[in-house]
């Protein structure tokens, strides 16, 4: 397996490549669920940056961020999954194009 | 060890103290607001009197940098900034959040027992906004992001059951939790670039950009764009401002006060501080990108505010070119400081105020608020219409109003920088923008001939909030020299 070294860019390349799909998955699908997911794979492939970028720069402070982030990331479930859900039990629907009530 | 002091985050132990005592008196003494309304409201006034005592130490000592050691290697890079540029907004965010509760107050007493939450989260909120503007670190300044967000998320869907305040909650959430992953991959590139996530200090990013040559511009370069884009979004300027007409016209009437204002001085107190100083060497690269995000936000608020027949849509787009205005005083660098802070000082006063007399027209939850709403308010309650038409008059920036000396300030700055179009762009809107102000005003005191209008009784909070919108916006536009004395020292360290 000579001359197949796994450089940090890699790990920077298939972040960028997550924070991409996290995107367009928000951008393209309709469900609310969906583009939550989407919200939180962007923000995981920002950790894979922040410890990729820290363990080839020798600084530790990439790893702490990821930890920071990954405790956001939770608060922001709690918060958002229970605004989905209260729009779920009066609409019956988690769809966003549903969402026409405001005009915009 | 280390330089860890409690003065510099005074603002925020106050008003997390305040967040949790609120919560435990609430659950002792329940519905009874009489108990903890007052002590919402002076938690809010002490914390504004923790910024005026920050403000004086670093007048006295010149302020520092806290919370660093050189023992840990973690916490080798400070994580607390205290100087004239956090004190300052400090006092305004406490002063702001003040009155935006005072404003609130009508829809807390139709909330019952769920009102002390909802104090609670203002506490919050507030709370994470400053931590946005006195930090040095990246990562505390996401922190501080997420905070006050996610405490405004709840705020928006506060009232879910009606009308359409769970829409507004969640297209906030959608988007707003988008552009904090968009501002925070910009971090993480900006820490592949240049090896630092510190704005000062010895190893912070400006010290790098100045000794080495990036290897990685095209990353540095993204860095710096998605952490433009996602703070973008935040402050509502256009093209990132769909969001805000619809949250604003369903979220509870009484509660856009403090989203609307407390944001944009926040999230402006962050660009000033990320990139007006911490990547001062790389102003050629984005204050061109930021006067075109100027002249998107000026234009787009004030066309389509002329469009709207929702009073809350048209306060919406009217922030879209305020936010192009303050703008345009970043693009000058650091000799926009006092500009930014005199207009955000003041549009934050006038955007309370303005939401507060929608919440007393329109009730303080989530309802159709159209303009035709405030006919014949000039008889219903001539009080809260001539007051509104003088927060009207200071948004639209007619002379001897706040709004017409921030905008001065602005424009001055910008064409001290050699963007003499900008000006000129910011100008032109500005007279446009005064035909949906004066929409408001001329509909406010007319009225249909033989309708019985009966007379608008408001809350003594309420009108006491209007009051003070409408006072600082009279009494600096008078005089402003107090005010701009101080804004002139409300520098970054």
């Amino acid at each position: 397996m000579d001359g197949l070294e796994v450089t940090a860019s890699w790990y920077l390349i298939l972040a960028a490549a997550l924070f991409a799909i996290g995107v367009a998955g928000v951008v393209v699908r309709r469900n609310a669920l969906v583009m939550f997911m989407s919200i939180e794979l962007m923000l995981n492939s920002v950790n894979l940056t922040f410890v990729a970028v820290s363990k080839d720069l020798g600084l530790i402070e990439g790893q702490v961020a990821s930890l920071f982030v990954m405790v956001v990331a939770a608060a922001e479930v709690t918060v958002g999954l229970a605004i989905i859900v209260a729009v779920f039990r009066k609409r019956s629907s988690a769809n966003v194009d549903e969402l026409a009530e405001l005009k915009g | 060890m280390g330089n860890a002091s409690f003065i510099a985050v005074a603002f925020e132990v106050v008003l997390l103290t305040g967040a949790l005592v609120t919560i435990l008196v609430g659950v002792v003494a329940g519905r009874n607001r009489s108990v903890w309304g007052p002590l919402v409201g002076m938690f809010f006034l002490l914390s504004a009197v923790a910024g005026l005592w920050q403000w004086l130490e670093v007048q006295a000592d010149g302020g520092g940098l806290y919370f660093s050691t050189q023992n840990l290697p973690i916490m080798r890079s400070p994580m607390v900034v205290m100087d004239g540029f956090s004190s300052f907004a400090a006092v305004i965010l406490g002063l702001v959040g003040f009155v935006a509760f005072l404003g609130s107050w009508d829809l807390q007493v139709r909330l019952g027992k769920r009102a002390v939450e909802f104090s609670s989260l203002m506490l919050l909120g507030v709370a994470g906004l400053h931590m946005m503007a006195a930090t040095p670190n990246l990562v505390v300044v996401f922190i501080g992001l997420e905070t006050a967000s996610i405490a405004f998320y709840v705020l928006a869907g506060f009232t879910r059951t009606v009308h359409g305040s769970d829409e507004a909650a969640l297209k906030y959430f959608l988007l707003g939790s988008l552009a904090s992953a968009m501002f925070l991959y910009g971090v993480a590139l900006t820490f592949a670039a240049t090896g630092s996530l510190s704005l000062y200090g010895e190893n912070s990013i400006l010290n790098f950009l100045s000794s080495h040559i990036v290897s990685q511009p095209g990353i540095l370069l993204a860095g710096m764009s998605l952490m433009l884009v996602g703070l973008m979004f935040k402050i509502s300027a256009a093209p990132f401002h769909q969001w805000a007409p619809d949250v604003y016209q369903g979220a509870p009437n009484a509660a856009l006060g403090l989203l609307v204002a407390g944001v944009k001085i926040a999230g402006f107190a962050a660009i000033a501080r990320i990139f007006v100083e911490g990547m001062a060497s790389q102003i050629d690269t984005w204050a061109p990108i930021v006067a075109v995000i100027a002249t998107i936000s000026m234009i787009v608020g004030v066309v389509m505010a002329l469009v709207q027949d929702d009073i809350k849509r048209l306060l919406a787009y009217s922030g879209v070119s305020h936010a192009g205005y303050i703008l345009t005083a970043i693009v000058a660098g650091s000799g926009g400081y006092s500009a930014m802070w005199f207009y955000l000082a003041t549009y934050a006063f006038m955007v309370v105020g303005a939401f507060t007399v929608v919440s007393m027209v329109s009730g303080p939850g989530s309802s159709a608020t159209s303009i035709d709403s405030l006919k014949g308010l000039g008889k219903r309650n001539p009080e809260a219409a001539w007051l509104m038409a003088v927060l009207m008059l200071g948004m639209a920036g007619i002379p001897f109003f706040t709004g017409f000396v921030g905008k001065v300030l602005a424009f001055t700055s910008a064409a001290n920088a050699d963007y003499v179009w900008l000006v000129v762009i910011g100008v032109v809107t500005t007279v446009i923008g005064l035909a949906y102000y004066l929409r408001v005003i001329l509909t406010m005191f007319s009225s249909d001939e033989g309708v019985e209008l009966a007379t608008l009784d408001v809350s003594m909070s309420a009108r006491f909030a209007v009051i003070i919108g409408a006072t600082v916006t009279v009494v600096f536009g008078v005089v402003p020299w107090p005010l701009l004395d101080v804004v002139r020292n409300a520098l970054p360290l």
